[in-house]
């Protein structure tokens, strides 16, 4: 094993050769990390309040995780992911309605004309950059909405949908709102296995590389628009589902609640902002601290002064901006990075 | 006889009334070092632009092993084997150094240990290994440009483009450029290098062509080329040798 001819130096360099994060080395964290949270469900039994904000909390981890896929690692800023998240609802709701078929089940469909819809509608925005794209992708959102005021026949128009109570684990729909925790943390989980997968993989390596840099990243062979259509694709196939999972929690569905922009497609990307954007657990985090604040706010404030809890979150999203630029994650990062060194 | 590795025919771009690059012809062999000089604005990063397809010519064509690649965008290039720097140092700053030329790798590799082990070993070729963990943006302008080298290496390419990689970097570096160009020309790559270091140029290229204006003004070794007349007015008289 020794060899004599090897300097210390390029032992350390052999050693260190193909040294990189795979998602093998992510999945302990990951796991340990879910059961952290599965404790924290079990540890408000009896509390439907705040499963009820953890179910939120979880949901919109799930989403922000989602968006990070092509908001956070492709750097294209998409404020216009209700639209696939309004797809997911309105296809499920449409297949139960119509075709009585269980919700399990129109997760697939939702899934693909989600990231259908998405391929098609990105393409021409695609060619825009920067707060153009960003732009660009809010005023689909206001198409979105238009549409789903006219086509009342698919959308139910002004009124929504609404989906029958009827309880059962087949239906989706449940009593009591720990399953529906546990249902949101497992579309939570899947979505950061997801993001994790393609984080640690060739798709990964391509998105950031357009992110950072589109004219490197065409001459070292990326094909640049294939790239973020397909980081498109997967985003708003896991946003439709939990589109899915929205509709079966909340059982009704109208074009105000999914399209009005803070409500999905602004807070997705702020949350993600927040929490660390492009980061694994950067979502998770700018979830679990927004939804419970945003929740409390608006009983606390809301109520007296309308649009007040808005503020609020606007004035936080400000101060991330000022001072936490890489968000909860990047910060914490930072301050690791820095003890470490005055370890050493 | 068979198709040259590259061959333009007429190849001119113009942007607007500019005719950045002017009617200009010329082959590359298999295994050539091939320096471009001339002075400001004459067009060379412009003819790169042109040979991996940043930039559609305005007219003529672009043979690369006989066919016609004018209309190839850059990845599909890259995918035939052209690899290149950028005289602007162009890394993605916010990943780390071994993750910008993973990107490089990845061309011909999906695995990620793979493409990590070829990154790594290009690395070290240009001596950024002991670097790999840094994001990229903290290199020094020396470094950077040397990334750049190795990301464009990791593609395993069948011909380099090196736009001005030696302007800022110190002497020492400029010789271990020198010598993994040569090392890897022996071992067949294919160069084409924009150079404003006569030195340098004298050094290690066979071929030299002369652009001014846009067009090919002179082509040969590097004695005759510098020592032509029409070249030491248009360009040499501005510069030390
Ligand atoms: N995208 C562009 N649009 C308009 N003009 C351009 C463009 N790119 C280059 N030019 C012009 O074309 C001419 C040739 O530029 P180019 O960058 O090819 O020169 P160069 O030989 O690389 O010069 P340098 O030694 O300064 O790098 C210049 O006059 C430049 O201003
Ligand atoms: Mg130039």
């Amino acid at each position: 094993m020794s060899n004599p001819d090897l300097s210390l130096d390029q032992l350390h360099a052999a050693s260190r050769r193909g040294r990189v994060p795979t998602l093998v080395n992510e999945l302990p964290r990951l796991l340990g990390i879910l059961v952290l949270l599965v404790g924290l469900v079990l540890l408000f039994i009896g509390d439907s309040f705040s499963l009820n904000v953890l179910a939120t909390a979880f949901l919109f981890a799930g989403l922000a995780t989602a968006w990070n896929i092509i908001g956070g690692l492709g750097g294209q800023f998409s404020l216009g992911h209700s639209v696939f998240f309004a797809i997911g609802a309105y296809m499920t709701a449409n297949l139960i309605l119509g075709y009585k078929l269980s919700p399990w089940l129109a997760l697939l469909p939702s899934m693909t004309l989600g990231a259908v819809v998405a391929a098609l509608v990105s393409w021409p925005v695609f060619r825009l950059r920067g707060p153009f794209f960003a732009i660009a992708t809010m005023a689909l959102t206001e198409v979105a909405l238009a549409l789903a005021m006219y086509f009342e026949s698919v959308t139910g128009g002004a009124q929504g949908l609404s989906v029958p109570f009827k309880a059962g684990l087949t239906n989706m729909i449940f009593r009591d709102r720990m399953s529906y925790a546990f249902l949101m943390l497992g579309f939570l989980a899947v979505a950061l296995l997801i993001f994790a997968a393609i984080r640690h993989s060739r798709l990964g390596y391509a998105l950031q590389a357009v992110r950072d840099n589109e004219e490197t990243a065409e001459a070292a062979g990326i094909d640049v628009l294939r790239t973020k259509l397909v980081g498109m694709a997967i985003s708003a196939a896991l946003m439709a589902a939990g589109g899915c999972l929205y509709l079966m929690y909340v059982r009704v569905v109208d074009p105000p609640s999914l399209f009005s922009l803070f409500d999905v497609g602004v807070k997705v990307a702020l949350i993600a902002l927040i929490g660390g954007i492009g980061t694994t657990y950067g979502p998770l985090l700018g979830a679990l601290l927004i939804v419970p604040l945003e929740n409390y706010l608006r009983a606390e404030l809301g109520g007296a002064i309308p649009g007040s809890n808005l503020l609020a979150l606007g004035f936080i999203l400000m101060l991330t901006a000022l001072y936490l630029r890489r968000g909860i994650v990047g910060a914490i990062l930072k301050l690791r990075d820095r003890s470490w060194r005055i370890l050493r | 006889m068979t198709a040259p590795l590259l061959d333009l025919r007429s190849v001119s771009r113009h942007f607007g009334g500019l005719r950045a690059v002017d009617d200009v012809s010329f082959t590359v062999s298999d295994g050539e070092i091939i320096s471009i000089i001339g002075p400001n604005g004459a067009g060379k990063t412009t003819l790169f632009n042109l040979l991996t397809g940043q930039l559609a010519p305005t007219s003529g064509s672009i043979l690369y092993l006989g066919k016609d690649i004018g209309s190839l965008k850059p990845h599909h290039r890259a995918r035939l084997g052209f690899g290149r720097t950028f005289q602007i140092s162009q890394t993605m700053m916010s990943m780390t150094v071994l993750e910008n030329a993973m990107v490089g790798a990845f061309l011909h590799i999906s695995a990620v240990r793979e493409a990590a082990e070829k990154a790594e070993s290009k690395l070290e070729l240009v001596g950024l290994a002991e670097h790999a963990g840094r994001r990229s943006g903290e290199l020094t302008l020396g470094g950077r440009r040397r990334l750049e080298v190795a990301r464009a290496l990791a593609m395993e390419p069948r011909l380099v483009l090196l736009d001005e990689v030696m302007a800022g970097l110190n002497q020492t570096e400029v010789n271990d450029v020198l010598t993994l160009v040569e090392k890897l020309n022996a071992a067949g790559t294919t160069f084409l290098v924009i150079e404003h270091n006569l030195k340098v140029v004298r050094a290690f290229s066979k071929r030299v062509l002369v652009l001014n204006r846009g067009q090919l003004l002179a082509q040969g070794s590097a004695d005759q080329v510098l020592s032509d007349a029409t070249v030491i007015e248009a360009y040499i008289g501005k510069q030390q040798l």
